[in-house]
């Protein structure tokens, strides 16, 4: 097998070569105000070789971000490494001056960062972005004059090393060198569709300012081109670019379509996966050996996700490029890179290859990541049914068919309609179209979609915090749309929220027990005492001590916030709550943790939910039924089992396919 | 921007028209009888009286007396004062040293304040941040007409270096202590504002990817931070050109420069309504056009700003 | 079909192989526990721990003690009568019990100094009040009604805003020159000063109308009202506060300038302002009668401004979440 010939060939290559990146007993600490050391980072060791994905997991705080941004010697604030030795290609950096620093991050080292939309800087274009990285490194338009001078000198008739491969092809060149390409293909005798599809091929491989004259002559000998004349026409016609059509050519490998013109645009004019694709050109503009992507992806839809990892992981592969991955997504993480680095609380608890150590995980925290990771759960339900075993004994939760088939509707939603009118725009703007379904007693039902599909403008009204255009929410067979005064209120009692972001859902200013009493207070319920109680009540089963009810939203985790905002959503014993994005912001952990809380809450008060997600890997153990929205439209709408199974529509096979560790053996057989 | 400016304009007109009226308002409305005062102790003789209402419109309703001042002042026509002069000549003779005065300080407290601000806020912890910060604090704690005190009597008084008043007709030496002294305090705010951005961008997440670019400090400095933070001082500036004209009352009034402030806080003295509300009228819409300079600066800075 | 050793692909790269920590040395903790041993802490009381830690707020602090001290009880510090004054003492240099010496008319300069901040910080903590209140109260209106009524109220605060305050305050406290009471530009002050803190309440209204915590208690029945009141206007304070206590310097730097250009107090009073204008005519001879008053001015003015400065880094909403 192929395969195992080039794995064998790269391992031997990257064992002679030896490891690009050496971090060895890494410490790094953050100065207090009060001038105590916290230690961000203790003891930890990892490595990285040439062209391999090596991906660091953990969750927030666990030192991840913070160990990558030492590498690059770009720490904030306070931060500093304290002890342990960080080695490229054999030469220490962590000591090194900012300045020599400098030579190596872009050239050497790449950065892809997290967010896309502030690690942009608004006011220039990106084209002058892109600029910037080859600038700094010297590999702007100068390149190209050297040689050309250096050949000069040298003389014609001397082939100067390297130079076919770091020429590349001028836009200004191209229309001659296509008609002469075809040229070429009509005298060794192409015709017809033959000869189209081959100079379509050519149309859409040749992009200036990316494409060598290496690579051109090698196109036209494989088309069948005889080697002395393409390369004749290679060097002709492909004689070094402009400084645009360079920019143009990183950005359009990095997958961003019409890349000359979207080069002269400012990165607001950009969508989120357009600026994550040049911060991916600029990270790899100069070519480094190592590029860190630091959770490039979390802050986009997972569709969008996907596509963009593919291409980077496609364009890595073609560079030689090393990637150290950093992701709080343990599928992602196995998915993508080979060997895997664990961390928790500062520290690297385990590591290894990847498949392993997702196989056979050792250290408890990993089994504990491996139990919780959704993705892998809904990946382990696949494969156990793959394998035609019972499902039901690795999922958390099991879709309640008999609620699903005889209970009532307790909301149902019918033909909603939400328009929204757009500032300076004439026609209005659907946000929702004409969507109905009903969630059944005791049952729950989500709603998957990505940003801007509609589905919290249809949480909000349900919840009657938005009226709709057309149609109607229908509550235990009411129309809540006519609820006023004492209704209104008695509907607000029997259907509560739990919102997306625990930081902003609860006031700052209420300590915890006035925050959980609050609906208590606003619908009149008992006095002082009972209500005290009640809020004791409340905390413990949410499984928080008393002792918080004195504390205040800002010193309590988003786990802590999320659960604290189910407390107050119980308070008044609803029967719907409707949880809109209720665990996206959390870590893996803390998220099984809340979305056990919810699975034993329904258990137990027979409650519904309408759950609001973006994660169709979360629905999984979560949801009794989906439906699945994309632009405002309903696409599909069936039972959670029947969705992963038989998904009917190409939109949620997408949505299917973009959950990471899709392709993973979890050793189940 | 077409659109833009055209919105920005319409939008201008209800303040302008509300501002003169306030001013009107406040100078012709309220009690207190300026044909009276012109009289001062002598007694009122009711038929000179009479005849300087009609002649001033003083004898009708408010709102005709406004609207008959605004047809005027639309022909540029701002009538005489009560003895007997062009309001136009009076202002023209005080517009050009404001307008000098104006500039000078501009200069200073732009030049000054971006410089010091800048060091600062690199140097930010650093013993010339302390000092810039301390120096900055006692200027804005100094009262605009102490500071003016403090510097006639030691650079004019005692080190005899610059003139200690500037008289009718200054020239350049004269009035840089009045501009100095005018845009002391604006230059002490355009400190802590430059250094307030300089160290919050100084921490954004483009900073860092510019410098995981492989750029070096001085370019990450000039093209990432400089650059961004410049965009409010600007925007600051801007707003105080504006401003300055109409501020200039306390430095001319120490300084004895026969400009605008001057010529305002004589004629408010002297109870001379209609070149008050004709300066006021001017200062505002110098202030109103520069604030929609500012809107146009602020969009060719900021990208972002441009099509909105 | 390589010249590769087999034995190598089973095993890991040097510095990769198979890596599990010491349980001992990498303990599991509960998933998301709570530190209770940890002080309980609000907000404000964040704010007060960050600000008595600031160097700035102590000093500016001791300051603004000492100044209110010196308003209320300005006998303590001085025997002599500041209107008390006797042209054979004009201008003479300091003595036993004059430290500062005497003015043009034979005023005793430290007494009226002392005598003078009790004016100086009646007025600024007056027009204060009512310029935050006054503020407050069309900025919250503007922000949480919004529509028309935010559209009508933002007009009217450009107006005002355009109308440069010291211009305004002057026109008007002119017409009033007869009046002797010290009100007359206190309300002046609250006429033209009210814009800033409306601007910024609205804002701050605004931007605590759209948190989700206002959602959440509409959704739990909350009335609007009841969102104002409770959760809006609670959160919308420290930049309020923030803008009042730098206000305080600006109007009493204000009241000092109106006082210099004889429009501010009537002569009568004793206040700062007044003092300086009548010895700027006597600059050249004795630049110490007019340093004094101003010096006091500086100090109460320097001290608001250092605690506005304090107390903006304490509660700067930028800093509050994290």
């Amino acid at each position: 097998m192929t395969d195992v010939n080039t794995e064998n060939k790269l391992e031997a290559m990257q064992r002679a070569n030896g490891p690009l990146l050496e971090v060895k007993d890494l410490q790094v600490d953050f100065t207090t105000d009060e001038g105590h050391a916290v230690h961000a980072v203790r003891n930890s060791s990892f490595s990285v070789y040439p062209g391999q994905w090596v991906a660091i997991v953990g969750e927030s705080g666990s030192g991840k971000s913070t160990s990558a941004m030492a590498v690059l010697g770009l720490l904030p604030g306070t931060g500093h490494v304290v002890g342990g030795s960080i080695k490229l290609d054999g030469q220490e950096i962590s000591g090194l001056k900012q300045k020599d620093y400098d030579k190596l991050r872009g050239s050497k080292m790449g950065l892809v960062p997290q967010d896309p939309m502030s690690n942009l800087n608004p006011v220039w274009r990106i084209g002058s972005q892109v600029k910037e990285a080859l600038v700094a490194n010297n590999m702007d338009i100068d390149h190209e004059k050297r040689s050309e001078f250096a050949k000069a000198l040298a003389g014609e008739g001397m082939e100067l090393k390297g130079d076919d491969d770091e020429t590349f092809l001028g836009s200004k060149e191209l229309p001659e060198l296509l008609a002469t390409a075809r040229q070429a293909l009509v005298n060794i005798g192409k015709t017809g569709e033959d000869l189209d599809k081959t100079m379509a091929y050519f149309t859409e491989e040749w992009v200036p300012g990316s494409e060598t004259r290496w690579r051109v002559a090698d196109d036209l000998i494989k088309a069948g081109v005889a080697d002395d004349d393409a390369w004749y026409l290679a060097k002709k016609y492909v004689i070094g670019s402009t400084m645009d059509d360079r920019i143009a050519g990183l950005l359009s490998e990095a997958g961003l379509p019409d890349a000359a013109t979207r080069a002269r645009q400012f990165p607001h004019e950009f969508s989120g996966g357009m600026r994550q694709r040049a911060l991916i050109a600029i990270g790899l503009a100069c070519r480094p050996e190592l590029l860190i992507a630091d959770e490039p992806t979390s802050a986009l839809d997972v569709t969008v996700q996907k596509k963009i990892l593919d291409h980077l992981h496609m364009l890595t592969d073609s560079l030689g490029t090393a990637v150290l991955f950093i992701t709080h997504d343990l599928g992602l993480a196995a998915e993508r890179a080979q060997h895997i680095v664990v961390m928790y609380k500062g520290q690297v608890v385990e590591s290894g290859p990847s498949l392993e150590v997702l196989q056979h995980p050792q250290h408890p925290y990993t089994k504990r990541l491996v139990a919780a990771a959704p993705s892998l759960a809904s990946q382990r339900i696949i494969s156990v049914k793959e394998h035609g075993g019972d499902a039901k004994a690795v999922m958390e939760h099991t879709v309640n068919e008999s609620s699903l088939e005889n209970g009532e509707a307790i909301i149902t939603v019918d033909h909603l309609t939400r328009e929204f009118k757009l500032p300076r725009r004439k026609e209005m703007f659907k946000a929702v179209d004409d969507v109905s379904f009903s969630i059944k007693k005791g049952t729950t039902l989500a709603i998957v979609g990505e940003s801007g599909s509609g589905k919290s403008t249809v949480a909000n009204m349900v919840l009657k915090l938005l009226e709709p255009t057309s149609g109607t929410v229908t509550y235990a067979g009411k129309d809540i749309s006519a609820f006023k005064g004492k209704e209104l209120l008695d509907f607000r009692r029997h259907v509560q929220p739990v919102f997306q972001n625990p930081y902003g859902s609860l006031d700052p200013m209420y300590s915890i027990y006035r925050s959980i009493e609050e609906p208590l207070r606003i619908h009149g319920i008992g006095d002082k005492n009972s209500r005290t109680a009640r809020v004791r009540e409340l905390l413990d089963m949410v499984e928080l001590p008393e002792s918080v009810m004195s504390r205040y939203p800002n010193e309590l985790s988003g786990g802590q916030r999320q659960r604290i905002a189910i407390a107050r959503a119980m308070a008044l014993d609803p029967d719907v709550i409707v949880c809109d994005e209720a665990v996206s912001a959390l870590d893996v952990l803390v998220q099984d943790q809340v979305l056990r809380l919810l699975n034993d809450l329904q258990a137990e008060k027979g409650l519904s939910y309408l759950f609001i997600t973006h994660d169709l890997a979360v629905v999984r153990q979560i949801a009794d039924e989906v439906v699945v929205m994309q632009h405002g439209k309903l696409v599909e709408h069936a039972t959670t089992d029947e969705v992963f199974d038989h998904p009917q529509m190409q939109y949620t096979r997408d949505l299917l396919d973009a959950i990471p560790g899709g392709k993973l053996q979890l050793g189940l057989d | 921007m077409g659109k833009y400016l055209l919105r920005r304009i319409l939008q201008m007109i209800p303040v302008v028209l509300g501002t003169t009226l306030l001013v009107y308002a406040l100078v012709f409305a309220l009690p207190g009888d300026p044909v009276k005062a012109m009289f001062g102790d002598k007694p009122v003789n009711e038929a000179v009286a009479a005849q300087i209402r009609a002649e001033y419109n003083l004898d009708k309703p408010f709102i005709i007396q406004y609207l008959l001042f605004l047809k005027n002042a639309l022909t540029l026509d701002f009538g005489k004062t009560f003895s007997g002069q062009l309001v136009i000549d009076q202002i023209g003779r005080a517009f050009p040293v404001t307008i000098k005065l104006a500039l000078m300080a501009f200069v200073f407290e732009a030049v000054f304040g971006v410089i010091f601000g800048v060091i600062s806020g690199l140097k930010k912890g650093k013993w010339c941040d302390t000092v810039i910060l301390i120096f900055s604090l006692l200027l804005i704690s100094v009262p605009t007409f102490v500071t003016g005190f403090l510097a006639q009597y030691f650079l004019g008084v005692k080190w005899h270096l610059l003139p200690v008043t500037a008289g009718s007709n200054p020239g350049f030496i004269d009035l840089l202590m009045p501009a100095m002294v005018l845009g002391s305090v604006s230059m002490a705010y355009i400190i802590r504002l430059s250094r307030a951005e300089i160290s919050s961008n100084i921490a954004l997440d483009y900073v860092r990817t510019a410098r995981a670019k492989g750029m070096d400090n001085k370019s990450v400095m000039l093209r990432h931070v400089l650059r961004n933070s410049m965009i409010p001082v600007v925007t600051y500036l801007g707003q105080d050109l504006g401003a300055l004209m109409g501020g200039a009352m306390i430095s001319e009034t120490i300084f004895n420069v026969h400009g605008i402030g001057y010529l305002t806080y004589q004629s408010i003295l002297k109870g001379e309504g209609n070149l008050v509300v004709s300066i006021v009228t001017l200062l505002m819409l110098i202030f109103v056009v520069c604030n929609l300079l500012v809107d146009m600066l602020y969009a060719a800075l900021d990208p972002r700003i441009r099509y909105a | 079909m390589t010249d590769m050793n087999e034995t190598n692909l089973s095993t890991a790269l040097p510095g990769q192989e198979r890596y599990v920590a010491p349980l001992e040395e990498t303990p599991l903790k509960a998933v998301d526990s709570i530190d209770e041993s940890a002080p309980a802490s609000s907000m404000w009381s964040d704010a007060w721990r960050t600000l008595r830690r600031n160097p700035l707020f102590i000093i500016s602090g001791l300051l603004i003690i000492f100044i209110i001290f010196v308003a209320l009880f300005p006998g303590v510090l001085t025997k002599q009568n500041p209107n008390y004054c006797n042209l054979d003492n004009s201008l003479d240099p300091s003595s036993a019990g004059h430290p500062f010496g005497f003015d043009l008319q034979g005023c005793d300069v430290y007494a009226r100094v002392v005598y003078g901040t009790r004016t100086s910080l009646s007025v600024g903590v007056f027009a204060t009040l009512l310029v935050v209140l006054l503020g407050t109260l069309i900025g919250a209106v503007a922000g949480f009604f919004g529509g028309w009524v935010d559209a009508v109220l933002s007009r009217l605060t450009d107006i005002f805003l355009a109308l440069p305050i010291l211009l305004g305050a002057i026109v008007v406290l002119q017409m009033f020159k007869t009046s002797d009471s010290i009100w007359k530009i206190i309300l002046v002050m609250a006429l033209f000063g009210w814009t800033s803190v409306a601007r910024i309440a609205r804002g701050a209204v605004l931007e605590a109308k759209n948190l989700e915590f206002n959602t959440a208690s509409t959704a739990l029945g909350s009335t609007p009202g009841r969102n104002l009141f409770r959760h809006i206007l609670p959160n919308s304070l420290a930049p309020i506060i923030v803008v009042g206590t730098t206000s305080l310097a600006t109007y009493i730097v204000l009241e000092a300038t109106l006082s210099f250009l004889g429009v501010g107090l009537p002569t009568t009073t004793v206040s700062w302002g007044g003092d300086i204008s009548h010895a700027q005519s006597i600059l050249r001879t004795n630049p110490m009668v007019l340093f004094y008053p101003s010096a006091a001015l500086a100090i109460t003015v320097l001290a608001f401004i250092m605690m506005g400065d304090a107390v903006k880094d304490a509660l700067d909403p930028k800093s509050r979440t994290a």
